[in-house]
């Protein structure tokens, strides 16, 4: 074998070890470029229409500041959902927790009163995170007793959230004299501040992201986590309490997607609407998936999304394409990230071949 | 297997050149359509800007006719003009922004939904002129221009036409969110049914509370659908999309047209709902195209002032149902729409 080919299958193997990396970024690329076909087929000029987005998201301050806002509940969101995957649960039902926990933290802000500005906020966001726990809880529970599988009772927990919720910003909890469902605003000290460009939920989404990814990789709950998640036998044979790690799984994956509703709550909206927090449960998914379950990864994939989000409208005015094209990036990107056929396919004759040369090298 | 890699590999290269030598042409004709709106601010240019609910210019009633109204004034006093459709309501400010920004003159924003945050922008840019479609003022607000609408008076009118229609005294409403205008819609609509027919029962339903309120066809269907099942003939569907899903299901009922029929909302129906037509035997509308174009106008030349504008509202037309509703129906209807307009008659609705 001669020096070159080495090289190439080499070079070929990096790109098959990093696949985390290079699966997502390539997915990416080949949506910006298709994007860019819809968009020329509109008669704009796809480098413009990109331009738009990206100078709004990120060279604006205002616009900045709504990249990081969008960013910080998909973020959570995304976490919620990559927690879940690591100890083998699909939680689908990240929106449920997460409304449910904006209004809890619309209420503590509402109604505790009489508690100094920081301690306010820290309760208000504690409610929300709790009842986001325990709203994934339920199928937590219903899973680990009574082997209910999650994607079904957390999917219908969505609806029951939403049923519930839409009764109390109607009846107990509606603003008064207001004809729109909604609650009344949070008191000044339950708001989450900005500080410049930066909203302190998002800071605080990254702490959490930091502390998922140690938990998950440096503790011993994080390796039964783990554990469980890669072979449930395996993990009973080694004596790991299958049961508490389902529920505590659930509870940690409904607390996280609480919080990033809290955050919402208290940091950007200030009140309970129902169509406020719509389908960022939903994007925590998509989220989760382009980041193949890594929680810092969530942080990249979540301000992708955010900046892809917050820089439609510009992208309209300027261009007169329509937002939507944006979710159609995003779907785009998502199907040949969430498509391994596909990349095992471009990649796996060459993959086993690398193997073997370096195996035989003996490196 | 190694061949068919080539291909995919080739195939993405032909797109990324597709994606960059069609972007190098395009170039040209951006820059001239952006030399439109850039000297906004200047006295001689006048620029119309609007934001619409969570909704599309296409929507085929509500936001569609604000925005036909704007662009025809638009276009009628030579202006320039430009829309954003917003897709989250945390981007109201922020899509006003995009026109504030750029000092266009005057800024529509179409619906109940953003009063609020067209009032806050209203008072952040006192230059500019807001006309508020479907926001009522309740303090005024120099630069802010409500266009509201007797919602009831047009319900009212197509009540009373279902009052005189319905066979098995029941008829019934699917509407959007539960909002002013909304309910002014459901309870002319009511009253109109009463008035005309005391035995009517009237089955009244709104969405519940959600982003999209007045885009889902699929819950509109099922609750008209419900309806028909507890016996309505006459189904109001009052609410976008929501509205357009359970006119088409109706349509497409058994005895549409002959014993269910259906009544549109906002604009005649007739024209932007066709799949309707089986079973629509017209629509309350409200002067939405009208009232815009009327109010841009007066921005223009100057004698738009804050507070709330009045529209109109009546029935449309029957179109083919002109030989199924009986001519003594049609007068009396008449009759009450023409009581409504002079105030000799009033739909005693109360919010």
């Amino acid at each position: 074998m001669t020096l070159t080919e080495t090289k190439n299958t080499n070079k070929i193997g990096f790109f098959v070890r990093n696949q985390s990396i290079v699966v997502p970024i390539a997915a990416i690329f080949v949506a910006f470029v298709l994007g860019g076909i819809l968009i020329s087929l509109q008669g704009v000029n796809p480098l413009v229409a990109y331009r738009a987005i990206f100078s709004e998201a990120w060279f604006d301050s205002d616009g900045l500041l709504r990249t990081f806002q969008k960013t910080t509940p998909l973020i959570l969101a995304g976490l919620a959902v990559t927690v879940g995957l690591r100890v083998g649960l699909f939680n689908i039902g990240a929106q449920g927790q997460l409304i449910s926990a904006a209004l809890a933290s619309a209420l503590a802000g509402i109604y505790i009163t009489n508690l100094p500005p920081i301690l306010h906020v820290i309760v208000a966001l504690f409610c929300g995170v709790i009842v986001g726990a325990l709203w994934a809880g339920i199928a937590g529970v219903l899973k680990a007793y009574r082997g209910v599988h999650e994607v079904i009772s957390t999917i219908m927990l969505n609806s029951i959230a939403i049923g519930i919720l839409d009764y109390l910003v109607s009846n107990p909890f509606q603003e008064p004299d207001q004809s729109l469902q909604r609650t009344k605003k949070i008191a000044e000290t339950a708001v989450l501040p900005n500080f410049g460009v930066i909203p302190f939920g998002f800071i605080l989404a990254l702490i959490i992201c930091l502390l998922v990814y140690w938990m998950l990789n440096k503790t011993t709950a994080g390796f039964r986590f783990n554990t469980v998640g890669k072979n449930k036998f395996a993990a009973t044979y080694a004596g790991i309490n299958m049961k508490l790690m389902v529920v505590t799984g659930m509870l940690l994956s409904g607390g996280l997607a609480g919080l990033g509703g809290a955050i919402e709550t208290l940091g950007i909206t200030y009140r309970f609407e129902p169509a406020f927090n719509a389908g960022l449960g939903f994007d925590g998914i998509t989220i989760a998936l382009l980041a193949r379950a890594n929680p810092l990864a969530t942080i990249p994939a979540a301000i992708l999304v955010g900046t892809l989000r917050a820089g439609g409208a510009s992208l309209q005015f300027e261009t007169g394409i329509e937002p939507e094209i944006v979710d159609v990036l995003l779907a785009i990107t998502l199907l040949l990230v969430s498509a391994p056929i596909l990349a095992k396919y471009l990649f796996k004759g060459k993959a086993q071949k690398s193997a073997n040369v370096t195996s035989g090298w003996g490196n | 297997m190694k061949r068919m890699r080539t291909l995919a590999g080739i195939s993405i290269l032909a797109l990324v050149l597709a994606a960059c030598s069609s972007g190098s042409t395009d170039t040209a004709a951006d820059t001239a359509a952006a030399l439109d709106d850039s000297n906004c601010a200047a006295a001689e240019s006048f620029c119309v800007g609007l934001v619409t609910d969570i909704s599309k210019v296409d929507d085929k009633s509500f936001n569609q006719s604000a925005h036909e109204g704007a662009m025809a004034a638009a276009a009628e006093v030579g202006g320039f003009y430009k829309y954003i459709e917003t897709t989250d309501t945390k981007d109201y400010a922020a899509n006003m922004g995009q026109f504030t920004d750029k000092s266009y003159d005057v800024i529509v924003t179409v619906g109940f939904l953003m009063a609020e945050a067209t009032v806050t922008a209203a008072k952040a840019n006192p230059n500019t002129k807001f006309i508020g479609v479907d926001q009522f003022q309740g303090e005024v607000v120099a630069n802010l221009t409500g266009l509201i609408f007797p919602e009831d008076q047009a319900g009212y009118g197509a009540g009373y036409l279902a009052g005189l229609m319905t066979k098995t005294n029941k008829i019934g409403s699917v509407l959007g969110l539960e909002i002013a205008p909304v309910q002014l819609f459901a309870k002319g609509f009511e009253a109109g049914a009463k008035a005309a027919n005391p035995k009517v029962a009237v089955t009244t339903v709104y969405h519940p509370p959600a982003d999209n309120g007045f885009g889902d066809p699929v819950w509109g269907a099922a609750e008209a659908k419900k309806q028909l099942a507890q016996g309505a003939d006459i189904i109001f569907g009052a609410g976008g999309g929501t509205g357009n899903g359970a006119l088409i299901e109706i349509a497409k009922a058994e005895g549409a047209g002959t014993a269910v029929f259906c009544i549109g909302v906002d604009t005649d129906q007739w024209g932007t709902v066709p799949e309707a037509q089986p079973c629509l035997i017209t629509s309350a509308v409200k002067g939405l195209t009208l009232g815009t174009s009327d109010l841009v106008k007066k921005a223009f030349d100057g004698s738009i002032a804050g507070g709330n504008f009045v529209g109109t509202a009546g029935i449309a037309d029957y179109h083919d149902f002109a030989s199924v509703v009986p001519m003594d129906v049609q007068d009396k209807v008449a009759g009450v729409v023409a009581g409504l307009k002079d105030g000799s008659i009033k739909t005693g609705v109360k919010l």
